[in-house]
């Protein structure tokens, strides 16, 4: 029994690592705009496409599709950023339609693209089982989970050090008085924006080389990086981390102690608990009651 | 409103001297294509779609006397746009309609067709409710049971006595995994259970459970593509102790083979055909023929079972357009006769309109290829066990 | 005095005229149902929209209770369908009282908190096998009776019969606007700490609203349910039944009350008989952009935009 929790904890932190890079861009965008990108997760699976289309084109390592990735993915998050900025009144629902709209123009974009067939990596290297001691785990897992890390790491000290991630920083926090203090909202929310996109062509590549994917997937995606966001707290990178391990661990042990017809009721569930019991995540401030 | 009272005024006296005119004249017979080419059973349906046109093709080639020719309408996956599209396809005079997938979608949709007297064959719901309601219009080639003699043949063949089943919680594949579990328990099996939620894309903590837990002689997979790449991946990572992965639908195909050469050696699921194809027919060559010349690939499963529902269909318009019973509920009475040997083995229909015959075949990955291994009398190879694809 | 002649007008083409001529055309009278039951969800979705200020992503949790409730109750209980199809609206009225909590969020959060129950009512729907069959879903659903000699479960029938829900409902919405609670809601909008301070509970108007709406959203999805007589939790709780009534009431205007009915009827039947023609496959593509250029172009929607013209036209001559 212990053996079985000590992998279902180890299953559910590099889940949890890969959901924190689908999470984090929704959550520096829900952060500076406060603006839910309901085409995020389809962005994120455009890149996996794009990663599909350089493997099997190029016969690469779907990695080699990040540069690809990167250009169209910010490219079309940039089109999504200034359509949101055409919204005249109330933003923040409207937004949410908005973006609604756009997920499902690129659903079926997709699908009329790359067909309903399911897509995986045919890379032999990525699939290798890496084992540690009594832990398993496949290769891509635990790069992207590294890669992971190393991104999270890296916006932090970009949202800390760097002019512009201050000013992010201070755009969520207090649009007025960084208005004030000389910084341009709008430029910041694009850049903000520019980053989640960077942040979900990683996530896309990643999810192409250890998982399956298929058009109707973005809508999941969205959904679990909402559910990340929600029990973050807004704004808090570490929040996002810890958001992500959880749900993953808390799937994974759902199966474990459980039925894996649960798991998503558990996320669920989960979701819902915090919602009431810390209404403002478990690293928020607070706002978020109506 | 006028011009569309004109309008329906006017269908209805040309449908009238359509009737009146008999159909000795008319060669040419239209039949509806109702089919999921959106939506979440895109997939399968644009496979059956393909076994489709291969059969117009084929029966407009070697038939001679009468031609088909199809409307196809996309139902999106959605039962409402299922019926609009059969009622939609009864306007435009179609004799029967061959199609359909997935049982939620198949049951309003031939329901609206039974109430129009319209013959529907399909072979993509395998669900026992379909046929309960005894329609005299409803026809379908294949059925869980079919699936679950396959399975449990192949499992006795094998000589095991424990296994677990991993299966989602979607309505065909929980079914079969039940009426599996029934079966191998009244024969004494160990057998254990594990559903799993569609949405679910990590299958090691359940494979663990598996390896630690239960401990089978061999795991078998009840899902659909994506959940069969994930459950091998677990696998292959976990490295349970087990004989054999055996697995439905979607699995021992070309397709597979191709896409995820590293995770598909050993593995068996149900398969019509060995692959590379090896047609003793006269019938199945022209087949591959003609689905390689049509799509430029190899046919899968999907295509075959749309392609013998399509000419079993075709070949019933025929007679009755023969015997001048088409429009006398002739379609209906002639696809009852039918008895003929096909790409899916002998096709029979009892009184609700169940192939009783239907019966899969297993096949298995060794090499790149597909071995049919089960049942002997069709097999072409035999079974390599055990064996596991790590 | 004009508002009213044109409604009496719609009334006539919509119980006389459409029966009339149409009544035999299966297919467009099919279109026609499958068009008003959107509509029927559009517009309860509209009226927590307009009145509640609340945008959900997940009345397909109301709709699949709603579905389960009334199925349940004919085939197991062998409830009349009438009373069943009340039932199935009161379900989902309960099923929305565990929603209570989340009314003190946000819009983003309401909007997919409650998104997140209609997973959970699908998943208790799937796992529940003893009660709703599980996956494999209930299959032979009672049909609508004859009664008066006539047989409601034919195309017309159900066509009578759902359009009179739906205009039911529209009515009910017409009065609930215009009571106080109606002005306290459209007060609220405005300055929800104003209507605080003057002592008007925000969040038990709120809680009626989504109560209201959730009983109407139950009574079509129990409608549907007797209509398509099969269901599983697959169906039931599909997405879809969010997707199509937003971008129905975002296009005829989701602060009208008959706007988002219209819009349910034009985008269904254009998108099935235009759209559908043009792109066999993928037409929700179009859907999807339509969406965009609405909230862009005409957030109010295209009603309140037509109404506007007709009203410049009238001052221009």
């Amino acid at each position: 029994m212990l053996e079985l929790i000590l992998q279902a904890l180890f299953s559910g932190v590099l889940q949890g690592g890969s959901y924190a890079l689908i999470a984090l861009g929704l959550a520096l965008v829900f952060g500076t705009m406060k603006v839910i990108n309901l085409a995020h997760g389809e962005l994120v699976l455009l890149a996996a496409y794009i990663a599909y289309t350089v493997e099997s084109s190029l016969g690469v390592n779907p990695v080699f599709a990040i540069p690809l990735a990167l250009l169209i993915v910010c490219a079309a998050a940039v089109l999504v950023y200034f359509l949101v900025d055409l919204i005249r009144q109330d933003r923040e629902l409207n937004s949410l339609l908005l973006t609604y709209g756009i997920a499902i123009i690129l659903t079926n974009a997709i699908q009329l693209i790359w067909s309903a067939d399911i897509r995986s990596t045919g890379s032999a290297w990525f699939q290798e089982p890496v084992v540690i001691g009594p832990l398993y785990s496949m290769r891509s897992e635990l790069v992207f989970f590294v890669v992971s890390l190393a991104l999270m790491t890296g916006l932090w000290w970009w949202l800390s050090r760097s002019w512009y991630g201050r000013a992010v920083r201070a755009v969520s926090s207090q649009r007025d008085a960084a208005k004030l203090m000389g910084v341009n909202p709008r430029k910041t929310e694009l850049v903000s924006f520019i980053v989640a996109s960077i942040l979900a062509s990683f996530a896309g590549v990643a999810l192409f080389s250890y998982g399956v994917i298929q058009p109707s997937y973005g809508h999941v995606l969205t959904v679990k990086a909402f559910i990340i966001t929600v029990l973050a707290g807004m704004g808090s990178i570490p929040g996002v981390l810890v958001g992500a391990l959880l749900l993953g661990v808390t799937e994974a042990l759902t199966v474990t102690l459980a039925s894996s017809a649960l798991q998503e009721l558990a996320g669920m569930c989960l979701f819902l608990l915090v919602l009431f019991v810390m209404p403002n995540g478990l690293f928020g401030a607070a706002g978020r009651r109506g | 409103m006028n011009r569309l009272y004109k309008k329906t005024v006017g269908l209805t006296l040309l449908a009238g001297l359509f009737l009146g005119c008999g159909v000795a004249a008319a060669k040419e017979f239209l039949v509806g294509v109702e089919i999921p080419l959106t939506g979440s059973l895109a997939r399968v349906g644009a496979g059956m779609n393909e076994g489709i046109s291969v059969a117009v093709d084929i029966f407009n080639k070697t038939n001679g006397k009468h031609t088909i020719k199809t409307i196809v309408i996309d139902d999106e996956s959605a039962p409402a746009k299922a019926i609009a599209a059969v009622e939609k396809l009864a306007s435009q005079e179609v004799v029967a309609i061959s199609g359909g997938y997935g049982s939620n979608n198949i049951a309003p949709a031939s329901d609206a067709a039974n109430k129009l007297g319209l013959p529907y064959i399909t072979s993509g719901g395998v669900d026992d409710s379909l046929v309960a309601r005894g329609y005299k219009t409803f026809f379908r080639i294949n059925n869980t049971v079919g699936y679950q003699k396959a399975m449990v043949g192949l499992i006795d063949a094998l000589k095991v006595k424990s296994a677990s089943i991993v299966y989602s919680t979607k309505e065909a594949t929980a079914n079969l995994a039940k009426d599996v579990e029934k079966e191998l328990t009244t024969k004494g099996f160990k057998v254990g259970m594990h559903a799993f939620d569609p949405a679910i894309t990590d299958f090691k903590p359940i494979i663990n459970k598996i390896k630690l837990q239960d401990k089978p002689e061999v795991i078998l997979m009840c899902g659909y593509e994506n959940d069969y790449v994930g459950i091998l991946r677990a696998a292959k990572v976990l490295k349970p102790k087990v004989k054999a992965m055996i697995g439905v639908w979607s699995l021992a195909t070309a397709k597979m083979a191709a896409d995820f050469p590293d995770l598909m050696p050993w593995v068996y699921g149900t398969a019509l055909l060995p692959f590379p194809a090896e047609f003793k027919t006269a019938d199945g060559k022209l087949f591959a023929e003609t689905y390689q010349k049509l799509y430029n690939k190899e046919p899968d499963y999907l295509g075959q079972f749309g392609y013998v529902q399509s000419l079993l269909l075709f070949e019933a318009i025929a007679r009755a357009a023969d015997n001048d019973t088409l429009h006398k509920g002739g379609v209906a009475e002639e696809l009852r006769k039918t008895d003929r040997e096909t790409l899916v083995g002998r096709v029979q229909f009892n009184d609700k309109g169940d192939n009783i015959n239907f019966v899969h075949r297993m096949g298995q990955h060794q090499n790149g290829k597909i071995g049919i291994v089960w049942p002997s009398e069709a097999a072409n190879a035999k079974p390599n066990f055990p064996a596991v694809p790590w | 005095m004009k508002t009213n002649a044109s409604i009496w007008v719609l009334l006539l083409v919509a119980y006389g005229a459409i029966p009339l001529t149409l009544g035999s055309n299966h297919y467009v009278m099919s279109l026609l149902v499958a068009a008003l039951v959107i509509g029927g969800i559009a517009l309860a979705w509209a009226l927590l929209g307009n009145l509640g200020g609340m945008v959900s992503f997940g009345h397909s949790a109301f709709f699949g209770v709603g579905a389960y409730v009334s199925a349940l109750l004919t085939l197991k209980a062998g409830t009349p369908i009438v009373i069943a199809m009340l039932l199935g609206g009161v379900g989902a009225l309960l099923a929305s009282l565990v929603m209570l909590p989340v009314l003190r969020l946000r819009g983003p959060y309401f909007a997919l908190a409650i998104l997140a129950y209609a997973h959970i009512f699908k998943i208790i729907a799937t796992e529940w096998t003893a009660v709703t069959g599980g996956s494999a879903g209930l299959s032979s659903i009672p049909r609508f009776p004859t009664a008066f000699g006539f047989d409601f479960s034919g195309k017309v029938g159900s066509y009578l019969i759902i359009l009179s829900v739906v205009l039911i409902f529209a009515l009910c919405y017409r009065l609930i606007r215009a009571s106080d609670y109606g002005i306290a809601l459209r007060a609220m909008h405005d300055s929800e700490d104003a209507t605080r301070v003057i002592g008007v509970n925000s969040v038990l108007l709120k809680a009626l609203m989504l109560f209201v709406s959730a009983f109407m959203t139950g009574v079509i999805g129990a409608f549907n349910a007797h209509y398509i007589n099969f269901l599983e939790p697959d169906y039931a709780f599909n997405g879809l039944w969010v997707t199509l009534p937003i971008v129905a009431a975002i296009f005829g205007g989701y602060r009208t009350i008959l706007g988002p009915l219209i819009g349910a009827v034009t985008v269904y039947l254009i998108d099935q008989l235009v759209f559908k023609s043009l792109i066999p496959y993928g037409h929700q593509l179009i859907l999807g952009a339509l969406l965009v250029a609405m909230i862009l172009f005409s957030p109010s929607g295209l009603v309140p935009l037509l109404r506007a013209s007709v009203r410049r036209n009238h001052a221009a001559g």
